[in-house]
């Protein structure tokens, strides 16, 4: 029986733990021959929504969705790095758009099997549990999900990848 | 390159008592700036005041961050900080800001952001506009009497 896993995308907000997230998707592309596409959103949705409310001047907007894209590419090509020193080759994605609707959305286009993202940030009020992008794309995807935890075992897995 | 720069923190995780003041006791703009800034100086947050202000005015000059119902974001990017720093102050007594609708701005929220944490910023600034639609959410912060007191209002919203 050939693997049930085709296709994996980790999902990357430069934060440590989806760091962990690319490290463990790393190893399963390696164990199983899967693709494996690395994807960063440029949430231009909430700067939408800091110029309506604003908050933000119109060159203010574009200053920082510049800057949130060379940020999407810094952390894109330090996951490549990551996958380059294991002999896995990575798919480089940065989209724009809302975070959880662009996630969902590349999942399907590129007919993903297993969406792996970092460990979610502790509730810390009602509204985490309403606005957190990545709770939502994983409510919503339609494959899925492994939410990888504990970085220093996911560390010693990476680090024993031959 | 340090992509770990950047932890995933939640809003509430910066809003403690020592970067929250109520009241302010500032009776003007270019004042009320300093004291904000001078909240994170006190808590340890920031250490060169003066370049902060430079940011802060900078951005001022441009467009004044005074938004409407009494609520003031003044935000800016500025090297001296290497993290996201957020100071909140109260003045129940509201202070002109330059807002958009001419009110006096009585909730105040100066956010600072490093040059390469674009991100973390929008997010928080994201947040911040959302919780500031309620104005039910608004008239309780303004109402508190302490630092405690709008802490407890941030985790309870």
């Amino acid at each position: 029986m050939s693997s049930p896993i085709k296709k994996i995308m980790v999902y990357i907000d430069g934060t440590e733990q989806s760091v962990t997230a690319a490290q463990y998707a790393i190893c399963l592309a390696s164990f199983s021959g899967a693709e494996l596409i690395a994807c960063y959103v440029v949430n231009t949705r909430a700067m939408e929504d800091l110029l309506k409310a604003r908050i933000f001047l119109q060159d203010e907007q574009l200053e920082y969705e510049h800057d949130m894209e060379a940020d999407g590419e810094r952390y894109l090509n330090y996951v490549n790095e990551l996958a380059v020193k294991k002999g896995v080759s990575i798919v480089r994605k940065q989209s724009r758009g809302s975070v959880h609707k662009e996630i969902v959305d590349i999942v399907e286009q590129e007919t993903i099997d297993l969406l792996v993202v970092g460990e979610l940030s502790r509730i810390r009020s009602r509204r985490d549990e309403f606005y957190d992008e990545t709770e939502r794309a994983i409510r919503m995807v339609n494959c899925s999900v492994l939410v990888v935890k504990d970085e220093d075992r996911v560390w010693e897995i990476y680090e024993s990848l031959v | 390159m340090n992509i770990q720069e950047k932890c995933r923190m939640a809003l509430i995780d910066l809003i403690t008592e020592k970067i929250v003041k109520v009241p302010l006791v500032s009776n003007d703009k270019p004042e009320v700036i300093r004291e904000l800034i001078q909240i994170l100086v006190d808590a340890g947050e920031v250490s060169d005041f003066d370049a902060v202000l430079k940011a802060v005015n900078e951005r001022e000059e441009k467009q004044s961050t005074g938004l409407e119902e009494g609520v003031a974001i003044p935000h800016c990017k500025c090297d001296a900080v290497s993290t996201l720093k957020i100071a909140i102050g109260i003045a129940p007594q509201g202070i002109d800001f330059n807002s958009i609708d001419g009110k006096p701005s009585k909730l105040f929220f100066l956010m600072l952001a490093s040059p390469n944490q674009a991100g973390p910023h929008v997010e928080a600034l994201a947040e911040i506009a959302k919780l500031v639609r309620s104005k039910a959410f608004c008239r309780a912060v303004i109402s508190a009497e302490n630092a405690m007191e709008v802490v407890e209002l941030f985790r309870g919203e």
